[in-house]
């Protein structure tokens, strides 16, 4: 008998019935009667002061009901960051809502609010703004320079944070290793490219009250940030949750400009605004930090490490938003503390330049620094004639070890070793050859990559949101409702939820639905990110259900005269334990509870006791228990033509220690898209600018090449190593990220060994591969 | 100036009054509550706002809709008219090929057109049929699985 009835079966996604047909779920369709739409004036010019800006012939245009400039809005500097509080120390708050001073082309300088979005549009043509142009810097390390343009008044060189990590003696490494190897790694800009636009629409009552859909990963992040942007309580903001939301993958993570402005646009006009994204807009709103990281690194002969140093330099963009954060992150995680070495030390630089601003996505500074760290043991493995699996096996850290980082924690469960044996086993890692081989144009390679530690939430980082809540409300036919702000931005949570929920009442999967929630009904959580929600949620959910599970047995010991702890309930039955005659459906005993004096039953009319009275309910509001980390092994192989540079990926095995999973279908479906996103990273994507004026010149996705059904491999094969997380939810843990950090390398190294080309800065194209065979 | 042009969609005629600069995209979903078709991009590089016009699969966004006056046009909705899913719609759910679902109706409306020309569509088939069609969450890999799924025989 399998040991669960829900958990870790492919049910089918209760929204995907209503995506078939037409996803009337998605924020982008909320209208409301009487609403205005609003577009923003943008600046075509990356660094520059507003002189003046007329707005006189603008506001005349018939249809228009608003505008505002810098002057109408509020002037105080914020963070936009949700998964922070805006109080924190740790963040730097530059940003304001319209400001005179530009920082990137494409900053908004004003907004305007009319009756049809075309009279929008025309009315920002209207507007008249005098520019006084600036010199701009774009490039990281020319920014650092004296005499640079400065960006920011209060960061000397446009440095915004130094931070650094060290342990050991590093010097002392250096000294005890073999061999050292140093190169330098960099990664591009790209976008996270969610299908469904920033949009949202927000409405206004006569006392001030705001009501705010909108397409984000945080109901309550983005209420916070709201009422600290525009000096208003939080109880007078309610931000309704989406059933789903069309992508995220962090770029919804943050208050964008929409939201705050429709806010006042609304409540200057009185009514609804709706605000929505072209798709230009989306690609220059935020995006992954270029990165480029230094390493060098001590070994001996046999692979160990004896010391290991990173220095890498973060493009923060105009404003420094997550850039002083995602280097932390990308630190700990995929540098400092992913494998074993006695002695590391690593120099952070987070820097201001005239570029768009960088954002949250999946995997936050980890693809940078997994890109650096897994092509360099390439380079090492080749240098030291060793097999790049056993090096890692060296490294690794072991189930039962110390969290490397968060102190307070272990790594009870922890299965990289095993992901890398079934993947190498599946790929067929011992027939691979470890030189450059084959003839002719078309050479094949494969190509391994690991990422060894990461988040399942956020507990023990300091200033990061944890919580999660739910509420489970049981129905009278013996369904429940779900309740919690987490948002399913196509993560699938809707139903793995939904399935811990009903695993821990004994009720069938889809006798649970995700209902209704908003920021004023449902407990606070932290966003849906950082891989966070199978874990943090699940626990909170079970949780939630745990604690309705024990009133429904409480109400079914009345009516059965037994103790509730003889009782369980599976299946939709409450039964006592080893008499299963002696039982009652949960829809019975839901009935019961919120019956009047006297219940209608088949058999005839029953009595009720005061005892049976009142819904059968569950909350529940906690921090998870603590922060444990998947890992993964990846395994790629490619085909390189010698004769054009392109590279294609034929095959893909990805083995994920994840712990319990929940629901297999969904997993798969984290793993082939993270794959998707790691190819396009890997091979293709790179947001670009005209190097004069700073101007986005990928702003669609004709420019903007991302994988088609065309460039995927046909092979992706997911495996999962099931670990049995002792404080996870039926022993989960999270997945999402470590899905797509690791193709890159995992691709840079099977080209190594299909072509013996490396490639150290991203994306690898057709020319980067000729380059390096002499061709070009 | 508007002008009141007669759309024929998913068996029904609209009488309705269009800017000509107007879109096929915008007139479904601004004028008519057909909101299944998406606007992803706007510009003829997502695939979100797929409709089948007289047969052929046809981004919205770049169809002017004076210009479709009197044709035949399918949308999403008309796919399951009676309310049931149709065959490519049950797989979709069935394979998981449905993430965040933004570009699924878009998708569905691709890859039904193949299977109404191609009763078993090879892999190369279906993965060419749905290029012009993008998706983030799935690599594809779930789509091309329920599309294989629906033309079995
Ligand atoms: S919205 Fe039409 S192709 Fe993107
Ligand atoms: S399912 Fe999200 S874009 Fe395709």
């Amino acid at each position: 008998m399998a040991k669960f009835d829900v958990v870790g079966h492919s049910v089918r996604r209760p929204d995907a019935y209503d995506k078939v047909t037409g996803g009337r779920g998605f924020p982008v369709n909320v209208t409301l009667p009487g609403m205005l739409h609003a577009r923003m004036l943008r600046s075509p010019y990356a660094h520059a002061r507003i002189r003046s800006i007329n707005a006189s012939a603008a506001e005349k245009l018939a249809g228009v009901k608003a505008v505002l400039t810098p002057g109408d809005v509020p002037q105080k500097k914020f963070s936009p960051l949700f998964f922070m509080p805006t109080e924190s120390n740790e963040l730097i708050r530059d940003l304001v809502l319209l400001s005179e001073n530009i920082r990137y082309a494409g900053q908004p300088v004003a907004a305007v609010a009319a009756s049809t979005p075309d009279i929008a549009e025309a009315a920002l043509d209207l507007i008249d703004v005098d520019y006084e142009e600036l010199t701009a810097v774009f490039d990281p390390e020319e920014a650092m320079q004296p005499g640079a343009p400065r960006i920011s008044p209060t960061a000397a060189n446009n440095i915004a944070r130094t931070p650094t990590l060290s342990r050991g003696d590093l010097e002392a490494g250096f000294r005890e290793a073999d061999e050292i190897f140093e190169g330098t790694y960099c990664t591009q800009r790209v976008h996270t490219c969610y299908m469904e636009p920033r949009v949202c629409v927000v409405d206004s009552d006569m006392q001030g009250n705001l009501t705010v859909y909108a397409s984000v990963q945080h109901i309550f992040g983005l209420r916070e940030k709201l009422a600290y942007v525009l000096s208003r309580p939080e109880s007078g903001i309610k931000v309704v949750k989406s059933p789903y939301i069309g992508g995220g993958f962090g770029s919804k993570l943050d208050l964008v400009y929409i939201e705050p402005l429709a806010a006042l646009l609304s409540l200057k006009t009185r009514r609804p605004v709706r605000m929505e994204h072209t798709r230009y807009e989306d690609f220059i709103t935020n995006a992954r930090h270029p990165m480029k990281v230094y390493l060098k690194t001590g070994v001996k002969k046999d692979g160990t490490f004896t010391a290991r140093y990173a220095k890498t330099i973060v493009d923060t963009g105009a404003y420094a938003t997550h850039g002083p954060e995602v280097i932390m992150v990308h630190a700990v995680f995929s540098f400092f503390s992913a494998y074993r070495c006695p002695h590391q030390k690593w120099d952070g630089v987070v820097v201001y330049t005239n570029n768009m601003l960088g954002g949250a996505f999946r995997g936050y500074g980890a693809p940078q620094g997994c890109w650096a760290v897994e092509s360099q043991i390439d380079e090492i493995c080749h240098g030291l004639k060793m097999d790049p699996l056993e090096f890692r096996l060296k490294n690794a850290h072991h189930e039962g070890d110390a969290h490397p980082f968060l102190k307070q924690f272990t790594l009870a469960s922890y299965r990289l070793a095993d992901c890398i044996n079934q993947g190498a086993e599946r790929i067929g890692w011992k027939n691979r050859s470890r030189t450059p081989s084959g003839a002719g144009t078309k050479r094949r390679g494969i190509g391994v990559a690991c990422h060894p530690l990461w988040v399942s939430g956020c507990v023990g980082l300091p200033d990061i949101y944890e919580h999660s809540g739910a509420i489970v409300k049981l129905n009278r036919d013996g369904t429940a409702d779900l309740a919690t702000a987490t948002i399913d931005m196509g993560t699938g949570q809707n139903t793995t939820l939904c399935q811990i929920a009903a695993e821990e009442l004994g009720i069938a999967a889809e006798s649970v639905r995700m209902s209704y929630a908003d920021t004023d009904t449902v407990p606070f959580d932290a966003p849906s990110h950082a891989s966070r929600v199978t874990y943090s949620a699940g626990n909170a959910v079970k949780a939630a259900a745990g604690e309705a599970r024990r009133r429904l047995l409480q109400v079914a010991g009345e009516m059965l005269e037994a103790d509730a702890a003889d009782l369980e309930v599976r299946k939709g039955i409450v039964q006592v334990k080893g008499s299963p005659d002696v039982n009652l459906t949960v829809a019975e005993v839901v009935s019961r509870a919120e019956s009047p004096l006297v219940q209608m039953t088949a058999a005839g009319p029953k009595v009720t006791t005061i005892k049976e009275k009142g819904s059968i309910i569950g909350v529940s509001s906690m921090a998870p228990p603590g922060n444990p980390s998947p890992c993964a092994a990846e395994f790629v192989e490619v085909e390189v033509d010698t004769e054009t540079g392109a590279v294609k990926v034929l095959r893909v095995v990805y083995a994920h220690d994840i712990g319990r999973v929940i629901n297999p279908a969904a997993a798969q479906g984290q793993v082939e898209g993270g794959v998707q996103q790691g190819i396009g990273y890997a091979l293709m994507e790179h947001l670009q600018f005209d190097p004069g004026t700073g101007a986005c010149v990928t702003g669609d996705f004709l420019d903007y090449k991302m994988p088609t059904a065309v460039e995927m491999p046909a092979e992706i094969e997911s495996i999962f190593i099931e670990s049995d997380e002792p404080t996870g939810p039926f022993g989960a843990k999270g997945l999402s990220e470590v899905c797509l950090t690791i193709p890159a390398p995992a691709i840079a190294n099977a080209i190594f060994n299909a072509v013996g080309v490396r490639v150290r800065d991203l994306p690898i194209t057709p020319e980067k591969i000729l380059a390096g065979l002499g061709k070009l | 100036m508007k002008q009141i042009v007669p759309l024929h969609i998913n068996g029904d005629i609209h009488e309705v009054a269009i800017e000509p600069g107007a879109t096929l995209l915008r007139v479904l979903r601004e004028h008519l509550g057909l909101i299944g078709t998406k606007r992803g991009c706007d510009s003829g590089g997502c695939g979100c706002c797929t409709v089948h016009l007289d047969g052929k699969a046809v981004y919205s966004c770049m169809t002017f809709a004076l210009q479709v006056a009197g044709r035949k046009i399918t949308t999403i909705e008309g796919l399951s008219p009676d309310g049931r899913l149709n065959r490519l719609q049950d797989a979709f759910v069935e394979a998981g090929a449905v993430q965040c679902g933004y570009c699924t109706c878009g998708m569905i409306m691709a890859a039904q057109q193949l299977l109404d020309v191609t009763q078993t569509p090879t892999e190369e088939e279906i993965r060419r049929a749905i290029a012009g069609n993008l998706c983030r969450c799935t690599g594809y890999h779930k789509i091309v699985a329920a599309i294989k799924l629906a033309s079995a025989p």
